[in-house]
């Protein structure tokens, strides 16, 4: 058969061959391939060209949240003031209660340089990385709330793992009422994050926020993770099926936090 | 060297574009299929060899980034690159309807396709099938519209062939 062909499309058969033998070896075997070296040196050399096109976008932006900034700021300036005299407070309370301190854990601001993934991302390319103290595992957040944890450092540059990649689950609780349960993403039958094992007997309200819970050794306890957004039962009858819609916003996601402090725990969500 | 050069670039643009400009539009679950545009473009401008071998490339690239399963988007692309080259010699490459029914067909096969590894299966058939409509409806005009701009502003034909109507003159 390929010898009726012309020699121009005999070879152009040959290289689409090629590589479609090569993409089915991929497919099979691509998960054992340690890629993790590529995606950083992929990380480092696109994240002067991702500065490059996002400050357009960023100068538009800059100029609006500016705006915002200034009403923002005085209107923290207030509740700063007040929170002050709250802390003193609750240190008064605590110590009455012989309760042990309360330890506030170090934010280190990064920019979100890219995120991979679509339609909804499931990883962001991060402005600092083992240089500036940033190590797998770390707590990445906005001010809406937890967006993932570290997954890959490089020197100046990290990868996160956001919450709506297929692989991550996350030990959260209900806020007020403390009910427990581990948050996955599913795919099917459409991207979304759904709070898993919790019992039937346990109530759950929408609107309630979904907080991370002290089960989790990656991250601190009382982190915002999102709001639910339905209750019904799961297809086996037996738990909740709790959907959450996440607080922070990946739309808009441009600026982030690292939380570190927390020891890596390999294996462990 | 120079188309290879020039391939690095495109490949280069197209994921700066994929990974920064539009991501805010895919969040909210318009997806430009940048990635099925470029190759369609590419494949109609230098034939299958090179379309394919721009699709496996761009595809690759795509998977690398993604993290997740290695090797779907650079299958699916390269035989895109190489439909759509073998496919230009007999039409008229410069028509906007031509471009527009391969955006579609190509928009249409590479979404079905990626979203079914994400869901595993045709189990969620009615978030597919809204996706894939969804994409199409926004990369098909805009891809259009892209390549009639990119053909006024220079003022030649962006694949070197026949004007889609016959000369007044003759």
């Amino acid at each position: 058969m390929g010898g009726l062909l012309p020699p121009a499309e005999r070879r152009s058969s040959a290289v689409l061959g090629a590589y479609v033998a090569l993409s089915l070896l991929l497919l099979l075997t691509g998960e054992r391939i340690p890629t993790d070296a590529l995606r950083g040196i992929g990380a480092w050399l696109f994240a002067p060209l991702d500065r490059i096109v996002l400050t357009a976008d960023r100068m538009v932006a800059g100029w609006r949240e500016n705006q915002k900034l200034h009403e923002r700021v005085a209107t923290l300036e207030i509740e700063n003031l007040r929170l002050r005299v709250a802390g003193v407070e609750n240190q008064v309370l605590r110590a009455q209660m012989e309760l042990p301190p309360w330890h506030t854990q170090p934010l280190k601001p990064v920019e979100i340089l890219a995120l991979a993934g679509e339609p909804i991302p499931t990883a962001a390319v991060l402005s600092a990385g083992r240089r500036q103290g940033v190590n797998v595992g770390d707590a990445v957040l906005t001010r809406d709330g937890l967006l993932g944890r570290v997954g890959e450092v490089y020197p100046n540059l990290s990868r996160a793992v956001l919450l709506m990649d297929p692989n991550s689950a996350l030990a959260c609780e209900v806020e007020s009422t403390s009910v427990l349960g581990v948050l996955h993403s599913f795919a099917s039958p459409r991207p979304r994050l759904l709070l898993t094992g919790v019992p039937l007997a346990d109530t759950v309200l929408i609107g309630q926020r979904v907080l991370t819970s002290g089960l989790s050794r990656r991250f601190p306890r009382g982190i915002p993770v999102g709001v639910v957004k339905s209750v019904g039962p799961d297809p086996s009858g037996l738990t909740h099926e709790i959907e959450v819609a996440q607080s922070a916003q990946l739309s808009r996601a441009r600026y982030g936090f690292v939380m570190g402090g927390q020891p890596a725990v390999v294996g462990l969500p | 060297m120079k188309g290879l050069a020039a391939l690095i670039f495109i490949v280069v643009l197209t994921l700066l574009l994929r990974s920064t400009a539009l991501t805010a539009l895919a969040a909210r679950g318009i997806v430009v299929d940048v990635l099925a545009f470029a190759t369609v473009v590419w494949a109609l401008r230098c034939g299958e060899t090179w379309g394919s071998t721009f699709g496996f490339a761009l595809g690759l690239a795509a998977d690398l980034d993604a993290a997740h399963w290695l090797g779907r988007h650079a299958l699916l692309l390269a035989l895109i690159g190489y439909g759509v080259g073998r496919m230009s010699r007999s039409m008229v490459r410069d028509s906007a309807r031509t471009q527009a029914v391969l955006l579609l067909a190509a928009t249409v096969v590479h979404q079905a396709w990626v979203v079914m590894f994400e869901l595993g299966g045709l189990a969620g058939w009615s978030y597919l099938v809204r996706r894939v409509v969804l994409a199409t409806l926004a990369t098909v005009p805009v891809g259009t519209l892209i390549v009639a701009v990119v053909r006024r502003v220079s003022g030649q034909s962006l694949f070197g062939h026949a004007a889609t109507q016959a000369d007044p003159a003759n």
